[in-house]
């Protein structure tokens, strides 16, 4: 579905991420997790299109309208309701205005914004209008969804709810989602595969994960499952010596 | 007392005890009638100019002026703000002389606009013009250059060309950002219309004032003072009213 090969990402004359090789397939959740300044975001962004390349390419049979990206923040027009906010994809890629409202009423309703449908942004709680903005995408039944922290802002209860519609919905749609996150229980308990990313500048994909759990994925669930704690441990002892390896270093010396 | 939880209501106590003072100052004697008329005499001269009926065309000329250099500053500086910021080139053009204009108290033009345009209509919706131009001006080009890069991207990523982000993103941005600033157009504008009628015109409330000045009648000045001041408030009831209604969405 996607493959991106030895990319470099730069700002500057500096590499940010350098030579940056991952895939994903149809259906499949994949994380990328790193330290900050790795240049997660950034290829995010740039299989998006909306950030060039220094190097190296990115091969994909989908259009562009093929991929949805949710950002960290929602990224709402503040001066259009939830309605018009979800209905504004769906007639810029032609629908006309009846069947965009009507898909837009269907997708809030799908994701519990029943009624909510004529508020404006400032009138939505965080976690409904994180929703909208993911009603906005989905809408447009993309099949690859890349998303960027999307729900870092959010209250741990919301969280958890948002992140789990999230989930029951690209599996039944067999979505593929590459998600950046920080979050290392987040990252193992929605993925099948996660991407571990060195520090930046110069970062480079240091480690590649399978994650075994099965799927559909019950997010609370799959923290129980045999291979979560294991794989867990693994990947924060990457990561240590990912972040803390230099140092450790300069202190051997 | 309940009633006087109302803010309204203290203000309005306030403004009558002030007046009630001031009246009773004048009337006995303590201020001078040829520079502090009481207010009673104020409220004559006032009344006076509507039942004689001849400060209507004073009225008119004063509102044309003044409205015509709105509808003409919002035009002309929306067009140009919105160029500058979306051409470097008329930026580098533009913004060295909206910033002189800026730097200078406009009203000084008011001489020059009376040479060019006579001392009809012309020279006050010319100065009221550049007075409204410039601040829309500075205020859609700040305006689209904050533009949040982020809406602009998710319009984008959702199938968007150059022309939705205009019509989805900048338009609606602008917009609030200049009726954030339309009171202060409406008042620029009024300022503009009555300094040029003030230096050289024969209708408009300008002109009375500047009769008023001349004949030293300080109740009829005082009196225009009033009356320009409750138009405006009015305008600016109205351009509260408008404001509420298209950002309804803040």
């Amino acid at each position: 579905m996607l493959r991106a090969e030895n990319v470099t990402l730069s700002y500057g004359a500096e590499p940010v991420l350098e030579g940056a090789s991952l895939s994903i397939e149809a259906g499949q959740f994949v994380s990328l997790v790193g330290p900050s300044g790795s240049g997660k975001s950034s290829l995010l962004r740039a299989i998006m299109g909306l950030q060039e390349i220094s190097d190296g390419r990115i091969e994909t049979p989908l259009q562009s309208t093929d991929i949805g990206i949710l950002f960290q923040d929602d990224a709402l027009l503040p001066w259009r309701t939830a309605i018009e906010n979800v209905s504004l994809g769906l007639r810029l890629n032609g629908r006309d205005r009846g069947r965009a409202v009507a898909e837009a009423e269907a997708w809030l309703e799908r994701l519990g914004l029943t009624g909510l449908g004529r508020r404006y942004p400032r009138e939505l709680s965080g976690g409904q209008r994180k929703r909208v903005a993911l009603a906005q995408v989905l809408a447009l039944k993309p099949r690859l969804l890349l998303m960027d922290e999307p729900f870092a802002s959010l209250d741990a209860i919301v969280r958890a709810r948002v992140t789990q519609d999230v989930v029951n919905l690209v599996e039944s749609e067999g979505i593929g989602v590459l998600l950046v996150t920080h979050d290392l229980e987040e990252a193992i308990a929605l993925s099948d595969v996660v991407y571990l990313l060195s520090n930046g500048p110069h970062a480079h994909i240091s480690q590649r994960y399978s994650v075994p759990i099965p799927r559909p994925r019950n997010l609370v669930k799959s923290r129980s499952h045999p291979t979560f704690a294991p794989l867990y441990e693994r990947l924060w002892s990457d990561l240590s010596d990912v972040v803390d390896g230099p140092r450790r270093i300069r202190t051997a010396a | 007392m309940k009633v006087f939880d109302r803010i309204w209501l203290r203000q309005l106590l306030a403004l009558t005890i002030a007046l009630v003072l001031w009246e009773a100052a004048g009337r006995a004697g303590w201020l001078n009638p040829l520079y502090a008329p009481a207010p009673s005499r104020i409220g004559f001269a006032l009344i006076d100019l509507f039942i004689q009926g001849n400060i209507w065309p004073h009225v008119e000329a004063t509102f044309g002026a003044a409205l015509g250099g709105l509808v003409l500053g919002i035009a002309v500086g929306v067009a140009l703000g919105a160029a500058a910021a979306l051409v470097p080139f008329i930026a580098e053009l533009l913004e060295p002389v909206m910033m002189m204009l800026n730097a200078v108290p406009r009203v000084v033009l008011a001489p020059l606009c009376v040479i060019w345009f006579g001392i009809g209509l012309g020279s006050k919706v010319a100065l009221a013009f550049v007075l409204v131009a410039v601040l829309v001006f500075f205020t859609v080009y700040t305006g689209i250059k904050q533009v949040d890069r982020r809406l602009v991207e998710r319009v984008r990523t959702l199938g968007g060309g150059r022309w939705t982000v205009l019509r989805e993103v900048y338009l609606p941005f602008v917009t609030a950002w200049i009726m954030g600033n339309l009171k202060v157009a409406v008042g620029f504008a009024f300022t503009g219309a009555v300094v040029g009628e003030f230096v050289g015109a024969s209708r408009g409330l300008g002109y009375l004032l500047s009769f008023a000045q001349s004949t030293y009648n300080a109740a009829l000045m005082l009196a225009l003072v009033f009356l320009i001041m409750a138009f405006v408030l009015a305008i600016f009831g109205a351009a509260g009213r408008l404001e509420k209604r298209l950002l309804r969405w803040r």
